[in-house]
């Protein structure tokens, strides 16, 4: 008998293994269920309307930190490694009239849908991570439309570079900031307000304008790099 | 049967649909169809959060990054100048011979065809650059440069001379665009240019009246020219023009654009 190949067999064993573990789960169900749980008291506690994101900023902030670093990794590899490779030298192909005054007509909604996602992300559907990429893709619009270099001349790259950074440091001290009042790391300190006022959730809002900011200069970075260094624009 | 049932449904139609399509830009903008549906999916089953991102990066982000990554494999470039009957601008597009042979070879390969007007002499420059992928517009077979390579000639042509009748004047030779000769010939300026059968036809419309008029000896043919590094798409657009000639759909379009 053949042995099967070692690239069918590796993913047919995580795939067992997963389905296992699935049924573990369900058979050995450890401690009070979270959702009922979560569904009284989260609002309160956390000052946030939208119940997702007082869970991913509130209790699981631990996870959205990682999350974040994951993306920020992910920048700094694209960066690093397209830095060194070729330029693309094709003359861009001129793009029809429908295409630029589309993204003329669409940019400024685009950017203000993804402004208004970031501001009001604990009260309804959105948060950073969505308000981000809106403003992102509305840039890349424009990046369709008029050409990459346009966007990239008014961004200054060693400002927008200076900026991730900063954006990182900033969400390290504010997860750091409740030591010094004798809190874990990563507690909301901050009054909670009026649940569904806008000013209310205490830090949800400053953690989403900054992942909002960081995945906007991300996304933007990611995308000009790609179509520098490999394609056009 | 539910709205969230329909949508259910809909999601591998649309998924098949995409897979299966030829030309990009389609599967593209069903893939982004694909992340609008299961979006709304994800809001009936009320999760709003999840419905928004995916559409915002699904339907969003990533239609415009494979869009922006299509522009330069998506395309066709074809470098030409215009040659009437066989590719010339008309009203906002492009008509004749060349650009129906073409835009169906580059429906075959699932490609949107691009024309750049250049002047003729340049087309070969262009094409060595890498700007383009097909030269066209009244190409002739054995035109070939190094880095170029020609298609058998699919259609047989002539060259004319056309010359001041008194030889008097100025002579100027060398015209940039078709554009140029055809008005240099409306003016009656004094010219000398060898030109083809179709750019000939194309200035005999006008009035030639005052020049001399004389075919040049030898068996010419049109074809195209392709970049000697892309040799499958030499083979591919010559088993495109075989198949035209056998199907007997050539000789339809030649009477239909040259008679």
């Amino acid at each position: 008998m053949s042995r099967p190949p070692l690239a069918l067999l590796i993913p047919a064993v995580l795939l067992a293994l997963g389905v296992l573990a699935l049924f573990l789960f369900t058979f050995f169900p450890g401690g009070e269920p979270v959702s009922p749980y979560l569904a009284r008291d989260a609002a309160g506690e956390t000052g946030a309307a939208n119940l997702v994101a007082g869970v991913y900023l509130n209790y699981r902030l631990y996870d959205t930190l990682f999350e974040v670093l994951v993306f920020a990794v992910a920048v700094i590899g694209v960066r690093y490694y397209l830095v060194g490779q070729k330029e693309g030298a094709a003359p861009p192909i001129p793009e029809s009239p429908v295409v630029r005054t589309a993204a003329d007509l669409l940019f400024s909604p685009l950017l203000l849908i993804g402004v208004y996602l970031v501001l009001f992300g604990h009260l309804s559907p959105g948060g950073g991570f969505a308000g981000g990429v809106v403003g992102g893709s509305g840039l890349l619009l424009c990046a369709i439309g008029l050409g990459g270099e346009v966007i990239a001349r008014r961004f200054h790259e060693t400002a927008l570079e200076r900026a991730e950074w900063l954006i990182l440091a900033g969400f390290l001290l504010l997860l750091l900031v409740p030591v010094l009042f004798g809190a874990a790391p990563g507690t909301n300190l901050l009054p909670q307000g009026t649940v569904g006022n806008p000013v209310s959730g205490g830090t949800i809002v400053i953690y989403n304008i900054l992942i909002g900011a960081k995945v906007f200069i991300g996304t933007w970075v990611v995308i000009y790099y790609f179509t520098r260094h490999r394609g056009e624009v | 049967m539910t709205v969230r049932t329909v949508l259910l449904l809909a999601l591998p139609v649309i998924a098949v649909f995409a897979l299966t399509r030829a030309r990009r830009l389609t599967a593209v903008i069903a893939m982004g169809l694909f992340s609008f549906v299961i979006a709304a999916v994800y809001l009936l089953f009320h999760a709003p959060d999840v419905g928004l991102t995916e559409a915002a990066i699904g339907a969003g982000l990533v239609t415009f990054i494979y869009i922006l990554s299509i522009r330069k494999t998506g395309r066709l470039v074809i470098l030409a100048d215009e040659a009437p009957g066989l590719l010339s601008r008309e009203n906002e597009g492009i008509t004749g011979l060349e650009w129906e042979i073409l835009s169906g070879f580059a429906r075959e390969l699932g490609l949107d065809p691009v024309v750049r007007f250049l002047p003729r002499p340049e087309i070969g420059h262009a094409l060595r650059r890498g700007e383009g992928d097909i030269g066209a517009g009244g190409i002739l077979a054995g035109e070939e440069t190094p880095g170029l390579v020609a298609t058998p000639g699919y259609l047989p042509t002539a060259l004319f001379r056309i010359s001041p009748a008194g030889g008097a004047g100025r002579i100027r030779h060398g015209f940039e665009y078709f554009g140029e000769l055809a008005d240099a010939v409306r003016r009656k300026a004094p010219l000398a240019a060898t030109v083809d059968l179709a750019r000939f036809m194309g200035l005999a419309r006008g009035d030639l009246t005052g020049y001399t008029v004389a075919r040049e000896e030898g068996e010419h043919a049109y074809a195209f020219l392709v970049p000697a590094d892309q040799p499958e798409l030499h083979s591919r657009l010559c088993d495109y023009l075989n198949r035209l000639q056998e199907s007997g759909k050539l000789d339809e379009l030649v009477r239909r654009y040259l008679e």
